[in-house]
């Protein structure tokens, strides 16, 4: 069926909201998309595209209408398959989760995963401590409120919240939207660390290019439930006149190479991230004095 | 009509069929808002005054014709039922079961311990169920047809002659909007923290566990669902107070209801089938043909 290192493969997924009602909407016409192993899957397209419905087959809080959802080795068509552990593994992150905590306390929110799969008082203990180290957040903030939080706090803590179930596959609905600088970074950093674990994988869905550009091996463009491009980061992100006809922008270092180009300046366009860009401007300035 | 085959145990937004508005555009949809509130009032008073199983069923059928005539799909329409059924069912038994009918002349049709059930018994059943039905369709059929903007001005234009008794008509026909206008916004807020949980370790599967256990996993879901219905309400009347909302006082409609003879035809109409109902009720009809049929058990 797959290779061996294959975490999710989705084949020709199809999905329509209140199918057999007057309001039908067709969500996904069908979509495939592989996760391998160790790679971070970036998923953009616009507002609406089918990202977060997309997003929702792959624990298994959707069951696949047409076409078919394998993760890790379990088709989610199958409904004797124990969907409980597959949402222990896929963790899932929701668009502002800061939003969803709902114990009074830091600490208990952390522990609701753990929890809930039954655990010892001090193994759930150990997980709340590892899930919140692992965001940046000191243990001692458990005992807090959760209300007196900052907004960063609380989604670091949103976070924790999923890691404390100690999933392999990360999946990831625009996580940065809405975080000051310093909080978006930090938190891409924490996600290309935790990645760098082999057996890992992340899915990351987005319409910002330059979280994408900075995490991705592999993107996938959806533009109105079908994907319109696929391939590796570097390809795919430079495919100007694809995003740029699918209402998404490029990232500024690709933007930037573009526009030097068009100004007849010797740059290529695969930079993807400002540091990349930079070095290629700097070779220019050197080359030309 | 056919479910796919396991949708989502998280679709609520889906299933929250009163309060939606189907804008097929028929010929129901096009009476004036006030004549269709007060077609469903009269049908009210109908289904309350009358317990005739013959009238009720002249009442479905009525509500049933206009539903087609809506262009509104009957499935649908009955899905909305779907989840209060087994309650109806355990009242219409309880009804049969348990509340002694009175009556110039039982028959018995069943008998064992305490439980004696009459023909009388079994009417009231089944009078219960009808009555729930219908008016269920009842509403069900002013808010397909109905969209909240025409609500809202029609119960405020009924309500003004209350006015001068001091109720204050807009800011109750505001109330009424907004409640009506929330309930798909919390549904879909409540999908979205179920599927949070869910993906968290939570098991909301449905009839999966008992009523206590169901209740205190609902908890972690109340908590959030107040705190953003709250948040939201602050959200909107700082929306309001934005745009110079200052109550009822001095506003004018930019759309003006006009009844139509076609609105006076209906509410007229109505008037006069619930009229026949209720006197199908109070001559006791069913009493009359099963005395026809089958002699009085002395």
């Amino acid at each position: 069926m797959s290779q061996p290192d294959t975490l999710i493969s989705v084949q020709d997924l199809a999905h329509t909201y209140l199918r057999g009602t007057p309001f039908e909407v067709p969500s996904l016409r069908g979509v495939s998309l592989t996760v391998a192993a160790g790679r971070t899957v970036g998923l953009v397209g616009p507002t609406g595209s089918g990202k977060s419905t997309l997003l929702q087959h792959l624990n298994g809080l959707l069951r696949p209408q047409e076409g078919t959802v394998h993760v890790l080795g379990d088709s989610l068509t199958d409904p004797s398959i124990n969907i409980r552990d597959i949402r222990q593994r896929v963790g899932l992150v929701f668009q502002n989760p800061e939003d969803q905590l709902f114990e009074p306390y830091a600490g208990d929110d952390v522990a609701f995963g753990p929890r809930a799969l039954g655990l010892e008082r001090d193994q759930v203990r150990e997980r709340v401590r590892q899930a919140m180290e692992a965001v940046g957040l000191s243990f001692d903030l458990k005992d807090r409120l959760t209300s007196q939080l900052s907004q960063g706090e609380r989604r670091r803590l949103a976070l924790a919240g999923v890691l404390a179930l100690e999933p392999q596959i990360l999946v990831l609905d625009e996580p940065t939207a809405g975080l000051d600088p310093l909080g978006r970074r930090s938190l891409l950093d924490f996600l290309s660390s935790w990645a760098s674990d082999a057996k890992r994988a992340i899915v990351l869905a987005t319409h910002n290019m330059e979280d994408i550009a900075l995490l991705s091996d592999d993107v996938y463009v959806l533009v109105a439930g079908k994907i319109v491009l696929s391939g590796p980061a570097r390809t795919v992100l430079q495919n100007a006149d694809v995003l740029l006809q699918s209402s998404l922008s490029l990232p500024v270092s690709v933007e930037l190479s573009r526009q030097l180009r068009r100004r007849g300046l010797p740059v290529s366009t695969d930079s993807l991230t400002m540091d990349e860009a930079t070095r290629q401007i700097e070779v220019l300035l050197r080359g030309d004095s | 009509m056919n479910r796919p085959s396991r949708p989502s145990e998280f679709e609520l937004v889906g299933r929250v069929t009163i309060g939606q508005y189907l804008p097929t555009n028929s010929q129901v949809h096009q009476l004036d808002p006030r004549a269709k509130l007060l077609m469903v009032l009269l049908l009210a008073i109908g289904v309350v005054a009358s317990d005739s199983l013959l009238g009720l069923a002249i009442l479905l059928g009525g509500v049933a014709l206009c539903l087609v005539s809506a262009r509104i799909p009957l499935g649908y329409t009955l899905d909305g039922l779907r989840p209060a059924l087994p309650f109806l069912l355990l009242l219409a038994l309880l009804q049969i079961l348990v509340i002694p009918a009175r009556g110039p002349c039982l028959r018995t049709v069943w008998e064992w311990a305490f439980f004696s059930v009459t023909d009388r018994s079994l009417l009231a059943g089944a009078v219960l169920a009808l009555r729930f039905v219908v008016m269920a369709l009842g509403i069900s059929l002013v808010s397909f047809s109905t969209s909240t903007t025409e609500l809202t001005h029609g119960i405020e234009h009924l309500l003004r002659p209350m006015q001068t008794f001091g109720l204050p008509a807009h800011e109750a026909a505001l109330v009424v909007n907004i409640t009506i206008r929330f309930l798909p916004i919390l549904a879909a807020e409540a999908e979205r923290l179920l599927k949070a949980q869910a993906s968290r370790g939570a098991d909301f599967g449905p009839g999966r566990f008992g009523l206590l256990t169901r209740a205190r996993k609902l908890l972690p879901l109340l908590v959030p669902l107040f705190l953003i219905s709250l948040r939201r309400a602050d959200q909107l009347v700082e929306a309001m107070e934005a745009r110079c909302y200052l109550g009822g006082k001095g506003r004018t409609n930019l759309i003006q209801l006009r009844a139509h003879p076609r609105d006076h035809l209906a509410v007229l109409a109505t008037s006069m089938v619930v009229a026949l109902v209720v006197y199908l009720g109070s001559i006791d009809v069913e009493g009359l043909i099963l005395s026809s049929i089958l002699p009085c058990p002395t």
